[in-house]
């Protein structure tokens, strides 16, 4: 499957549209997660490697995969401000008395 | 907030004595920006996030005598947030409930490959200083079904491990590391082409509303 997507995209390189429904590169697409968390056997983990090699369409994809995750991973989030913690306090002690 | 309006996990506690107000208030301190920040990614707007936090530091309070220290607080103040989000959310009527399926995630055009958000050659940190960039993430991360937009938020931004996410979230690790690969693997093709496409059309229908 991998040679065979290779020998397609040298003969027209663009326009070819990649079959990721056809088997290895369906196959691959479920372990990605676990391969970009490192948790695959060096095995499988070699046999992803040597697909992605021969697959630039995989490589892409995962490369935009692991983006994502680093996105996510140092995505910042807003802070409290003192004033809403110290009002959200009450807010709670007061909610509590009432019960 | 009007307490009222608030559902409540455990109902005829009896009143807090001051020893409890004084044990909430070092919970509290120590914890309010953990569960703010949690809360904040997980409802994506800030009232929505403060009436979680109040929440869960409310059910916290009446129920920290039944915390028996067989888990680190934080965990145990993140499994209060994570139900009392799924609670607000069925309440408020969020985005419905569905499984994803991996095949929905397969590329079929040229642009769903790549990224279309600029990050090549960037790290991170310089990529999020866009703030369209940003809000693509924020806006896609929305758009998660929420058990899924739990897992994603808890083991990719809090940095939690799968397991420390299975025991909040009541799913065993390889439930957890299923639906963890397909919330990136949904964010990532929001933030393709054909989400972003998508994503437009979404985001003009919300600005009218």
């Amino acid at each position: 499957m991998a040679k065979r997507a290779v020998t397609k995209r040298r003969k027209r390189p663009e326009v070819t549209p990649h079959r990721h429904e056809a088997g290895r590169c369906l196959h691959i697409l479920r372990e990605l997660s676990a391969f970009i968390d490192d948790e695959l056997s060096d095995g499988i983990c070699g046999e992803i490697r040597k697909h992605l090699g021969a697959c630039p369409r995989c490589e892409e994809f995962v490369a935009s995969l692991r983006q994502t995750v680093s996105l996510c991973r140092r995505s910042p989030a807003p802070a409290l401000s003192p004033g809403d913690r110290a009002r959200m306090r009450e807010k709670i002690l007061e909610a509590a008395r009432a019960r | 907030m009007a307490p009222s309006r608030h559902p409540h996990s455990s109902d005829g506690h009896p009143a807090a004595s001051p020893e409890t107000a004084e044990t909430f208030d070092t919970l509290y301190r120590g914890h309010v920006d953990l569960i703010y920040r949690y809360a904040s990614r997980l409802c994506g707007e800030t009232e929505a996030a403060k009436d979680l936090v109040q929440e869960t530091f409310l059910n916290a309070y009446r129920g920290f005598k039944n915390f028996r220290g067989d888990a680190q607080i934080s965990t145990w103040l993140y499994t209060i947030a994570s139900r009392a989000c799924l609670r607000m959310r069925r309440r408020r009527k969020g985005a419905p409930e569905r499984e994803l399926s991996l095949d929905e995630f397969i590329p079929t055009s040229d642009g769903e490959f790549r990224l279309q958000i600029p990050v090549e050659g960037l790290s991170p940190e310089d990529a999020l200083q866009n703030k369209q960039l940003r809000e693509a993430l924020d806006t896609a991360i929305g758009k998660l079904p929420k058990q899924y937009k739990m897992v994603l938020v808890l083991r990719d931004m809090e940095g939690l491990s799968a397991k420390e996410v299975g025991a909040i979230m009541g799913l065993n690790e390889r439930a957890v590391k299923s639906r963890l690969h397909r919330a990136r693997l949904f964010v990532r093709r929001e933030l393709s082409a054909r989400g972003l496409a998508e994503g437009t059309a979404t985001h003009q229908q919300k600005a009218i509303t």
